[in-house]
């Protein structure tokens, strides 16, 4: 039973988490509409009016073609590895075959592995395979270590989703396939949403591994296009804001566009405990 | 086509654990027969209902389904339906569809399936709710549900895993005769698993009584009332539990109390040791002036019957007796009573404790 206190001092904490993750966002949507030349960070609202600050940082910053090489690497990874974590996961959780335990914990370690630490050999490797400067060389490492984290994921999704579900479609005449795809993926969907937003999250503002797999060719992600804002003596602080929100505006929509998916439980009424 | 299915010595041993779930079954359910499972928990009645289902392996064994060997076939192509304990339905699935879901993986014609959703749930009295998902039901329909689901397949072998078990008291007896009733219209082979002895008793034809993962008994649920193989299978059958009191054999009989109960030689010289399981139902001790005295602890006025707890008092200690008499006889809390055994049961003190007599 939750009591009027408890709602009050809920939304009051929620309240404040919401400003404290908001406040600097809303700087920065100040900040980009500033007067652009000037040195220094002035957030002012009363001289918040040059919307053509994104005009032309998204001329001089060529974010047309960096949002297209970061949206086709990063969609070509949600897929691809949100595809391969699904029966990954199912391995693990419901098959039974010889090292299926050392393999996972093999997966889990990979997922502790920080990118810095394996950079070097991970751009030696894709040079020797003539990979390097083309979009491979990021797509390829990335959905290596998204799949390590979606096969974990759905795993946990399916050890704990209903047995007696997938008893009963095995005993309607289901093969694993069909028991996989009619059956278990619908319920599902919001673990697999869950897990394309966060892998969409994650390779949209990737920066060290494009700049070290991309930086000999003329491809460049939106992260990558943002940092040339950032000049080494002087920086353009209102043009930094509006290419900041340039670069992360993908991330917000997309967001918005599932977030809702995630709260829905569908599995209510299936089974009674 | 309803068909036999024949348990062929079957040992069902889960990995990790040294004894088995199951034990050497044999058993043989007849075409078209309902049989119950029962046991308490952990006796291997749902580990058996399982391996039919090609849901557990068989270790060792033969498990047949008409005169086709099923032993390593998969679930799918046993031709079986089964009824969960937790109903599995599928959630985002609507009724019609949940039904039909069997139907529509065979490949079978739309009409064909149409048909056949429909005359189950003409049946099960669900036809306002074909359009719903599951969890818009009732308790109760979505136990129809899963029957629904189960009788659309026409399979060969009904089985049903405490499919009652979810429901309300009343709710249960209510469909516990649906069941009954249905399984017999169909004249569909069912197995059924319960660990509610009167659920076992009213609905299977027979009655497989199984403790440990070891068979005890199976017999129609007369039989297994009146002549129960041992002190086990009498004491999980029947409700209050027969009375059961290690006694000491004397000349003629053996001592329940103060009471002499006269017993053959015949029977007791089967007995091998000093003492003997004397085993009386509720129902068969009269209250009676010569009897064993009992002090009343506990009267249940239950309407048509009363039941009287107390206690005997034995050489070995007070041993607590439950009697059944009518509400005219009834006595009241603290008094002393002599009860007599009308019709009795003797076991054997030891081991598996047969029925001697």
């Amino acid at each position: 039973m939750i009591s009027r206190r408890d709602t009050i001092v809920g939304y009051l904490v929620l309240s404040l988490a919401a400003l404290i993750s908001l406040g600097p966002l809303l700087g920065v949507v100040i900040l980009s509409l500033g007067e652009p030349g000037k040195v220094g960070i002035r957030i002012d609202i009363a001289k918040a009016t040059n919307f053509g600050n994104y005009a032309d940082v998204w001329e001089k910053g060529d974010f047309g073609a960096a949002i297209q090489t970061s949206a086709i690497i990063t969609i070509v990874v949600v897929v691809l590895s949100v595809a391969l974590s699904i029966p990954a996961g199912y391995a693990f959780a419901l098959m039974n075959f010889p090292g299926r335990t050392a393999i996972f914990a093999l997966l889990v370690l990979g997922i502790l592995m920080p990118l810095e630490s394996m950079i070097v050999p991970l751009y030696l490797d894709m040079r020797r395979f003539n990979l390097d400067n083309n979009y491979w060389s990021v797509i390829l490492p990335q959905i290596g270590f998204s799949v390590a984290f979606g096969a974990f994921w759905m795993r946990a999704f399916f050890v704990q989703s209903a047995r007696s579900l997938m008893e009963a479609a095995w005993i309607d005449g289901a093969n694993t396939w069909r028991t996989l795809t009619k059956v278990l993926l619908p319920l599902a969907r919001p673990q697999m949403l869950t897990l394309a937003v966060l892998f969409f999250v994650w390779n949209w503002n990737d920066f060290l591994l494009p700049l070290v797999m991309l930086s000999g060719s003329d491809l460049q992600t939106a992260p990558m296009a943002l940092v040339n804002f950032e000049g080494a003596r002087r920086t353009d602080f209102a043009y930094l804001g509006a290419a900041s929100l340039i670069t992360i505006a993908p991330v917000i929509i997309v967001f918005m566009l599932l977030q809702r998916s995630f709260t829905r439980g569908i599995l209510a009424g299936s089974i009674k405990e | 086509m309803s068909q036999r299915v024949t348990f062929d010595g079957v040992s069902v041993t889960y990995p990790g654990m040294t004894s088995p779930a199951v034990s050497n079954l044999d058993l043989e359910v007849a075409e078209g027969e309902f049989l119950v499972l029962v046991g308490p928990s952990g006796c291997g009645k749902s580990t058996g209902l399982r391996a039919v289902a090609g849901l557990e392996p068989v270790s060792s064994g033969r498990i047949l389904i008409g005169d086709r060997d099923v032993t390593g076939v998969a679930a799918k192509d046993r031709d079986i339906a089964m009824v969960f304990q937790n109903y599995a339905l599928y959630p985002h699935m609507t009724v019609a569809e949940n039904m039909g879901f069997a139907l529509k993986i065979a490949k079978t014609p739309k009409a064909e399936m149409t048909r056949r959703v429909e005359e189950a749930a003409r049946l099960l009295d669900l036809h306002d709710y074909l359009d719903r998902r599951p969890k818009a039901l009732s308790g109760g329909q979505r136990q129809r549900v899963a029957m629904g689901r189960a009788i659309v397949r026409e399979p060969a072998v009904f089985l049903m895993d405490e499919p009652l078990s979810n429901l309300d008291a009343k709710l249960r007896v209510q469909t516990r005769t649906q069941i009954a009733t249905l399984q017999r219209r169909l004249g569909t082979t069912t197995i059924y698993v319960t660990h509610d002895q009167v659920e076992a008793m009213t609905m299977g034809d027979r009655v497989a009584v199984l403790r440990d993962g070891v068979l005890q008994q199976v017999a129609t649920p007369d039989e297994l009332y009146q002549s129960p193989v041992n002190a086990f299978v009498a004491q999980f059958i029947g409700s209050p539990s027969m009375n059961l009191v290690e006694v000491p054999i004397v000349d003629g009989g053996v001592d329940l109390g103060e009471c002499r109960v006269s017993v053959t030689r015949d029977i007791l010289s089967l007995a091998g040791s000093p003492r003997v399981l004397l085993g009386v139902r509720p129902e068969d001790l009269r209250i009676d002036d010569g009897g064993a005295l009992m002090r009343v602890q506990l009267v249940e006025a239950l309407g048509a019957d009363t039941y009287v707890y107390g206690t005997i008092t034995t050489p070995d200690g007070d041993v607590t007796m439950v009697v059944r008499t009518t509400p005219a006889t009834r006595p009241s809390i603290g008094d002393v009573v002599g009860v007599r055994p009308e019709r009795f049961y003797v076991f054997s003190a030891e081991g598996e404790q047969r029925r001697l007599g």
